[in-house]
């Protein structure tokens, strides 16, 4: 259930940037997800639908997008797309990967209103 | 308005650990992170593998457990330093908890620090915690298809050992099924057969520590 830390790490960064950058509403979160991260994403909405109650992005949207996975092959520099049970490149044949994406989840946008002053 | 983030929501976490990093490096640390399923070995491996090590080069160890302080408990009657990080709910250690283990700990004269991550095929691979190199661990009494199922483990490890080899003939295990599945996986990481009872495995391991001692 790393869900639940990710979705805690989520919630701090989105404050810190609409307080940064504001004070901003936020209205919607645009997350993207990689294939390889493992991340359940009924498991992560539930995780920031606990984590987000009754807090100043109660009213906000999640919006996830799975993202495609790269890798770049140690031995030949090949950049090819993993599955997550096959890191054969395709060129040189060797599982020696090193991840460029797909074992993150990235925040990518913030739509926000800027909050009227009291 | 719409504001352009694109940010690792891991990015605090990353953050820490290369600090954790560079803390250990000042310090002359270098750190392996031990993961794998609860009870294939990993408490087992530090307490044959610290002894071995002595006295050239002296370790300290770091233990995620949910709950309890059995594993510590274990590990201190080496009389090493050790410190027990309990999760609580958590699947995983993150960074900051190794920060916190790591300032409770006295670094001078150490050479290896080992964090015992907590038992778990899928969450801890997800969490850099400050490491030099990552170990993971995969026992026979698993079963021999764990490769395939659990491959994010296996694909960023440095060494893999295969422990409880001494069970080979009674659980009819399948080697080459294991080495198939890697050979998809990760051909990069040694794979050492190993057993705390025989002894296998043992001098192979102890030397692939030492050459990570730069």
């Amino acid at each position: 259930m790393h869900e639940m830390a990710l979705a805690s790490n989520l919630y701090d960064q989105v404050i810190r940037i609409a307080q940064d950058q504001g004070p901003l509403t936020v209205t919607k979160i645009e997350l993207e997800v990689g294939a390889l991260q493992l991340v359940v994403p009924e498991a992560f909405e539930m995780a920031w639908e606990a984590i987000r109650a009754d807090s100043p992005l109660a009213g906000a949207a999640l919006h996830i997008t799975e993202i495609k996975s790269s890798a770049r092959c140690r031995h030949c520099e090949r950049v090819f797309e993993p599955a997550i049970d096959n890191y054969l490149c395709p060129n040189c044949g060797q599982a020696d990967a090193e991840l460029l994406a797909g074992n993150d989840i990235i925040l990518k946008s913030l739509v926000c209103e800027k909050e009227d002053p009291a | 308005m719409k504001i352009q983030v694109v940010e690792s929501v891991l990015k605090a976490n990353d953050a820490v650990a290369h600090e954790n990093r560079r803390r250990l490096d000042r310090a002359g640390v270098r750190c392996i992170n031990i993961m794998s399923a609860p009870g294939s070995g990993k408490t087992t491996l530090l307490e044959k593998t610290i002894p071995a090590l002595l006295p050239d080069i002296r370790c300290a160890v770091l233990v995620g457990d949910l709950q309890t302080t059995r594993d510590a408990e274990r590990i201190g009657k080496l009389d090493i330093p050790v410190v027990q990080i309990n999760t609580g709910r958590g699947c995983h250690l993150d960074a900051t908890q190794v920060t916190s283990g790591i300032a409770a700990l006295d670094l001078r004269g150490i050479g290896f620090l080992f964090i015992e991550n907590v038992g778990n095929m899928v969450c801890p691979a997800g969490f850099d915690l400050g490491e030099h190199a990552r170990a993971a661990l995969l026992s026979v009494p698993e079963g021999d298809d764990k490769v395939a199922k659990y491959p994010t483990l296996f694909q960023p490890a440095d060494i893999i050992l295969l422990t409880k080899v001494d069970l080979i003939g009674v659980l009819e295990y399948c080697m080459d099924r294991v080495r198939e599945d890697l050979s998809h996986v990760n051909t990069r990481a040694p794979l050492i057969e190993f057993s705390s009872k025989t002894g296998q495995g043992m001098e192979q391991w102890l030397s692939w520590l030492r050459s990570q001692k730069r």
